[in-house]
């Protein structure tokens, strides 16, 4: 038994009700808030960039040394990346023309056959300043927000037009994404080149899962390339989101590869939650 | 002068090393800044702390956003703060190596119970490697508080 004066256990009796007593709160709070959960993401667009700002601080000495090192093996690196650009450029240069030519040749057949593709009315690009993987959530968080044109619902891309995330909550200057691979998301996609739709499904895993075939014939097999179908409205439709591995799994872009993202707004019908 | 810049780095230090956990996150050795928790746990329930309650509860509130847990961790933390003050059969304060059990069952059942709707192979995997590893440097962490306090 803990001994104690009659005081000290009196001051913590209330204090333990008090918190006891947030508890109800917090569950009612989670009930009724649902799905956007409007006064705690505010809450935390004001105590996460306070917090940031004490923690840069804080913490500079050991940054400063990470980013030291991380800047060595990136220009040790650069010089073989160089010489490998320089003959990449070259053949891209050859190709270049050819390029052109298959633009011209695909515009002309999109317009023949009628085929409607969406394309963003804005581009944002922004830095992942946060990689937050962990468990079973997979989100990170960039430089823009609010104050940038950044939204909830907005579509992120990796510099080569890959699917990263969806945009879930902006603060002013900052904005949460959730990965392509977290265990929330869950979206609508086309597989290129059949006229077949289903779900890929995130599972926190680097490879989600892919079902829910509009076509029950239809077999999936390695290579095929998945891009989002744009069905409900919710996503736009023809961004690459990645190759399948095998019958279920896809090969998706890695959150923890990037450090610069596109983010891309639509005119979209509904929100992505 | 000098004596009281001591005094009040002392004093802070509990403080500094949960936004220093919690700033540091990095996937795998610190996700989300959940080593945050160790000095949370240890100067809210262990050597409680002046003040260390409300600030544990802001960054619980933060590991969640960070986690995207909703308000998980700040729910567990209101429960455990709460169970704490209501029995008085155990003595959470006095045990061996800094109470390290009491410490490993509420990270536990923390991680157990977080994790338990999205169970798969992967997740599996991760809260075993984070409940190793956290259990691992609890007691690094909270000597080091310890020393500082000049508590030793």
């Amino acid at each position: 038994m803990i001994e104690k004066s009659t005081s000290s256990k009196m001051l913590t009796l209330i204090k333990s009700a008090i918190a006891a007593a947030v508890l109800p709160v917090l569950f009612i709070y989670i009930m009724i808030a649902k799905p956007d959960y409007r006064i705690m993401n505010r809450l935390a667009h004001i105590v996460l960039p306070v917090a940031n700002v004490v923690g840069d601080i804080i913490t500079w000495p050991v940054r400063v040394v990470g980013n030291t090192i991380a800047d060595i093996h990136e220009l040790s690196i650069l010089r073989s990346e160089n010489a490998e650009l320089r003959v990449r450029l070259d053949e891209a240069m050859t190709r270049n023309n050819a390029c052109d030519i298959a633009i011209a040749e695909n515009d002309s057949l999109v317009r023949q056959i009628g085929m409607a593709r969406q394309i963003p009315h804005r581009t944002i690009i922004a830095d992942v300043i946060h990689d937050n993987r962990t468990l079973h959530h997979n989100t990170f968080i960039i430089n823009r927000g609010k104050a940038d044109g950044v939204d909830s619902g907005m579509v992120v891309v990796s510099p080569s037009n890959q699917f990263a995330g969806v945009v879930i909550d902006a603060g002013e200057n900052f904005a949460r994404v959730r990965s392509v691979t977290d265990s929330e998301t869950n979206i609508a996609i086309h597989i290129a080149g059949y006229e077949v739709y289903g779900f890929l499904t995130g599972n926190a895993s680097r490879t989600p899962t892919v079902g829910l075939f509009s076509d029950p014939q239809f077999k999936p097999a390695k290579d095929l390339t998945l891009v989002t179908s744009g069905i409900s409205g919710v996503l736009p439709s023809g961004i690459f989101v990645g190759k399948m591995k095998n019958s279920t799994d896809v090969d998706v872009l890695q959150p923890g590869r990037l450090s610069r993202v596109i983010v891309l707004k639509f005119d979209t019908a509904l929100e992505y939650r | 002068m000098k004596e009281n810049i001591v005094k009040s780095l002392r004093a802070l230090f509990p403080f500094l090393s949960v936004i220093f956990l919690w700033r540091l996150s990095i996937p795998f050795w610190n996700p989300g800044g959940i080593l945050a928790i160790i000095p949370i746990f240890y100067c809210t329930f262990i050597k409680p702390t002046p003040w260390f309650m409300p600030f544990g509860l802001i960054f619980s509130f933060l590991l969640d956003y960070n986690l995207g847990a909703l308000c998980y961790w700040t729910a567990l933390y209101c429960l455990c703060y709460a169970l704490n003050g209501f029995q008085s059969f155990i003595d959470v304060q006095h045990r061996d190596f800094n109470s390290i059990d009491m410490f490993m069952l509420y990270i536990g059942l923390g991680l157990v119970f977080f994790v338990i709707a999205n169970l798969n192979w992967t997740t599996f995997g991760r809260t075993i490697w984070l409940f190793i590893y956290m259990s691992v440097l609890y007691m690094p962490i909270t000597r080091m508080i310890n020393r500082v306090k000049n508590d030793r």
